[in-house]
């Protein structure tokens, strides 16, 4: 059986692979791509989002045979260290992260939502990130997708591609730097009383 | 029993342990170079600093990182003295050596009230407890994550680490240079003498090694270049592209492609065994499925069974179609229902009679209510009750061992070393010498990580698996059902108010499982002792609170219920800042005052509450009219050292919405001393308001006849991306050593969001979650 994964005919060596196995297992345990993660098996959490055609799906629940021959796309492929995409870069910016088990699969859920949506207004993020997250990141998840998808500033494309590959992140151009700065705006505390909004993204025009 | 004659036997206890007790020189956390391994090119310059060849600093962290941001925090106490750009801190495992023990948060666990040491004067009795307690933890040596004392424990010793290394860097370069030290400017990581002398830390490390670091003096305040900024933590590129090592993300690849899988099923009632697997064989026949291990019950955990298997999937799988006769545990089946109810009756009969551990008392409360009746006043009485909760961090429970020539390895997601090690250690056989252990990164803690159950159950698996390593990994289901879940608690409050409305005495029990006794006896079963101390980890949050009224009655009735409890997120004071400050809200409803201006008129003693409640109240716009359909509430609350005041601005939805509860804002206060890193306070502020308010608005365990009726996040709500408020951190400027950030944001989440629903519907909660 041969997948398709990050744009590599990835062969399964066949002693370990059902085709009732899910798809995250076979990433995870088999490939070691474990950037997937497991959280719940239900398809409840969203940690193990990954993007099947350019669509945010829950790996948990996929079986093998339902993806053979497909392209699969993980955490792994969404950029590089040279060249991340523009989320990762927004990911940063705004430091989303805190425990990061769910950062994985928040990034493949607002990739995918992007690349469909490439301005999403608040509803849009609020539709498309059903992901769970125990730390609390929601309000910097979305002040991140707003930025990034101010930075990718690319005409609208329609709202489904007519390709069934996500489009490949577009050559990042410099972030511009929100105003004010966001939630890393805290100043030091020695110079007064500081504040620190998050969620209050920049909109997109 | 009052709470001053328990300090005083345990402190007459302790002082029988006291003879022969050497004192540790005053530097004794620093450590010898020996204690920490190199690899070719390194130099240890103590127990926490290693240099790179590059002139890289390596620090040994001795706190997990499970979103706290301690990775960050700490290096930059390290990379601030040592004047290093932070991103060339890294941290690297630190060892078993006692040393890295956490001593701060085993003070923390006194239980002394705010005014034994208020403005650092301390009672005879605090600060006796406090040295015993400092002594004692400092012998031990714990590493432990918890208790949000990461920082407050790390400020002196690893700034001390790092200035002792910086002196012994610039003594080697005056040295090499021949010029006197105080020419040597450190920078950017870089060693310079103005005439054009310059070197990296790797070129000086060896000859700073064997340098005698001279007098040693910590920055001050006004040189800090990167303490008090929110510099970018060094863990959010890994986490933002896949490439973060949580524990079931560890792949050993000795030998390769040995690596196998374990799935968990333990016995669904609580305590309960497996009594027959009826089909062992043929579940051992399915392709990929290898063994089957028994698991006896350790560290608390309740028995069960493992099968191991070449993936995780065929592990499950396997594990799921066993059929398993279970028995019930010999002391019979918990019911949430029967032990809530039990809890309520034990609460007012200790208030009835005074009984309960008094863990505060002054003036006299049963007097004073007489003598308010007598002159106009009233009595108010409310009953608060909350249940059990998960902690659902979204990492389910796993442990990787491997078992080699009497060596255990074991990489372990775990917020305590040490007795992750030991207990390897006891259910392997071998001495802990023979256990390596490595600290993961942490999909979440919140203390459930603070159990070591895990670990035994991956050691039997690893003893079965001819030295192949082997991942142990639970299910969701299996994560909800064997938790050590947040105690359920009631509190039966009783206030008497004069004639104008201000509380003139309180009387307060409240009852709720024990949590620290039982979890030092199953985690770290050496300090455990028969003396049953009281459990301020059930009790805090009520009586070290800071409103002045003068007749004070706060006890505490401590229980056993037989379902596991430990600590959640912020622990007491995850459900007593619910109990005080909704009441404290209904107390200024019976005053007909304003909720901030009552609370500020007990505050006469206290002005750092004073300040953290006004600039809460004033950056929400306290006072002004919200807009229509919306409501402001309040809360306060000290909890780890730090104060927290959080305004929620809530609406219920209007149709076509569903009427139910919808946060619109948050806008928090916190005074935490000085701050390491003001972005991360305001991380954690955000990650509290969304834990907080899932608790209050979802969060319920129910058992029955043993077995937790919550599987899943279906029936285990958490709040969404949708459901999120913005979150504003505002933070009180101090000069204070730092205290806690990573739980102090829950406590005032549910009684402010109880209080805005107050103030919008007229109608007062009691009872968590806030039912609708």
């Amino acid at each position: 059986m041969d997948l398709l994964i990050n744009g590599r005919p990835t062969p399964l060596p066949d002693d370990r692979i059902d085709p009732a196995m899910p798809l995250l297992w076979v990433l995870r345990d088999v490939l070691h791509l474990t950037g997937t993660k497991y959280g719940c098996g239900i398809g409840a959490c969203g940690a193990c989002t990954v993007q099947l055609a350019g669509e945010a799906v829950r790996s948990c629940l996929l079986p093998l045979a339902a993806v053979q021959g497909r392209d699969v796309r993980t955490i792994e492929s969404l950029g590089s260290p040279d060249a991340p995409h523009p989320l990762q870069r927004a990911w940063v910016l705004h430091q989303v992260p805190q425990c990061g088990y769910c950062q994985s699969g928040m990034l493949m859920a607002a990739a995918a939502l992007l690349a469909h949506q490439p301005k999403p207004s608040d509803a849009d993020i609020e539709a498309a990130i059903t992901n769970l997250c125990r730390c609390g990141t929601y309000p910097r998840v979305r002040a991140a997708i707003h930025t990034a998808a101010l930075s990718i500033g690319a005409p609208a494309r329609p709202a489904r591609p007519a390709a069934p590959l996500p489009a490949p992140p577009p050559p990042s151009p410099p972030l511009a730097p929100p105003t004010p700065p966001l939630s890393l705006g805290v100043s030091a505390p020695a110079r007064g009383v500081a504040g620190a909004r998050a969620g209050s993204a920049p909109r997109p025009e | 029993m009052r709470r001053r004659a328990w300090l005083l036997s345990a402190a007459a206890a302790g002082g029988a342990l006291l003879v022969g007790w050497s004192v540790l020189p005053p530097r004794a956390r620093l450590g010898g170079r020996e204690l920490l391994p190199t690899e070719e090119g390194e130099v240890a310059l103590n127990g926490w600093i290693k240099i790179t060849r590059d002139g890289a600093v390596r620090l040994a962290m001795p706190r997990s990182e499970m979103g706290q941001g301690v990775h960050t925090a700490l290096a930059t106490l390290v990379a601030e003295e040592l004047d290093i750009p932070l991103e060339r801190v890294q941290p690297v495992d630190a060892g078993p050596d006692a040393i890295y023990g956490n001593v701060a948060a085993f003070v923390a666990a006194l239980p002394l009230h705010p005014r034994d040491e208020r403005s650092g004067q301390r009672t005879p009795a605090a600060r006796a407890g406090r040295w015993f307690v400092t002594k004692l933890a400092r012998e031990l040596g714990v590493n432990l994550t918890g208790g949000s004392s990461s920082v407050a424990d790390a400020w002196l010793p690893l700034r001390l680490a790092a200035a002792t290394a910086r002196a012994q860097l610039v003594g080697a370069a005056s040295l090499r240079w021949r010029y006197p030290k105080e020419e040597i400017v450190v920078r950017d990581g870089l060693l310079t003498h103005p005439i054009g002398y310059h070197a990296h830390f790797g070129v000086l490390a060896a000859a700073a090694a064997t340098m005698p670091p001279g007098e040693v003096r910590l920055k001050p305040r006004e040189g800090w270049t990167l303490i008090g900024r929110s510099t970018p933590r060094l863990d959010v590129p890994a986490k933002s592209d896949g490439s973060a090592v949580f524990g079931l993300d560890v792949r050993p690849r000795d030998p390769p492609g040995a690596l196998l899988f374990a799935a968990v099923r333990m016995c669904p009632m609580l305590g309960g065994a497996p009594q027959r697997v009826v089909n062992e064989d043929e579940v051992l026949r399915r392709p990929g499925v290898l063994r089957l291990v028994r698991l006896p019950p350790a560290a608390g955990s309740t028995a069960g069974v493992a099968v191991v298997g070449v993936t995780s999937w065929h592990a499950r799988q396997a594990v799921d179609a066993l059929h398993i006769e279970w028995q019930p545990p010999p002391a019979g089946t918990a019911d949430s229902g029967a032990i809530e109810a039990a809890l309520e009756q034990r609460a007012r009969e200790a208030l009835a009679r005074d009984g309960g551990f008094a863990f505060h008392a002054r003036g006299d409360a049963r007097s004073a209510e007489a003598e308010v009746l007598a002159g106009g006043g009233r009595l108010y009485e409310a009953t608060f009750r909350a249940p059990y909760l998960a902690h659902a961090a979204l990492e389910p429970l796993n442990c990787t061992a491997q078992l080699r020539d009497d060596r255990l390895t074991l990489w372990a997601p775990t917020q305590v070393p040490s007795a992750a090690r030991a207990a390897a250690a006891r259910a392997a056989g071998l001495p802990e010498e023979a256990v390596t252990l490595h600290v993961t990164l942490l999909g979440g803690g919140f203390g459930r990580r603070l159990e070591v159950d895990v670990i035994p159950q991956a050691v039997a698996v690893a003893q079965e698996t001819g030295g192949r390593p082997v991942q142990l990994l639970w299910s969701r289901e299996e994560d909800f059902s064997h938790d050590f879940y947040r105690p359920a608690a009631v509190a039966v409050m009783r206030a008497a108010l004069g004639a104008d409305g201000r509380p003139v005495a309180w009387r307060v029990v409240s009852a709720g499982d024990a949590v620290l006794p039982r979890w030092l006896a199953r985690t770290l079963p050496a300090l455990a002792t028969r003396m049953e101390p009281p459990d301020k980890s059930t009790a805090e949050g009520l009586y070290d609170q800071a409103y002045d009224v003068p007749h004070q009655r706060f006890a505490h009735v401590a229980t056993d219920s037989g379902v596991p409890v430990g600590m959640w997120r912020s622990v007491g004071h995850s459900h007593n800042a619910f109990f005080m400050e909704a009441f404290v809200d209904e107390l200024a409803q019976a005053a007909q005052q304003d909720p901030v201006a009552f609370r500020l008129a007990l505050l006469t003693d206290d002005p750092r509450h004073a300040v953290v409640l006004r600039l809460a109240a004033d950056k929400a716009g306290w006072g002004r009219p919200p807009p229509p359909g919306h409501a402001l509430g309040v809360a306060l609350h000290e909890s780890f050292g730090s104060i927290v005041a959080l305004v929620l601005e809530v609406s219920l939805g209007a149709p076509p919405g569903d009427g139910r509860p919808r946060v619109h804002r948050a806008v928090c206060a916190i005074d935490c001393g000085t701050v390491v890193n003001p972005g991360i306070v305001a991380q954690q502020m955000e990650g509290a308001v969304v834990f907080g308010l899932s608790a209050a608005l979802h969060g319920r365990i129910d058992i029955e006849g043993g077995v937790v009726r919550q599987k899943n996040f279906g029936d285990y709500r958490l709040l969404q991306l949708a459901d999120t408020p913005p979150v504003e951190t505002h933070i009180v400027p101090s000069v204070a050593p730092p205290t806690g950030v990573g739980e102090p944001g829950v406590p005032p989440v549910a009684p402010a969001l109880a209080n805005a629903l107050f103030a919008l519907t007229g109608r007062r909660w009691r009872e968590l979650p806030l039912r609708w």
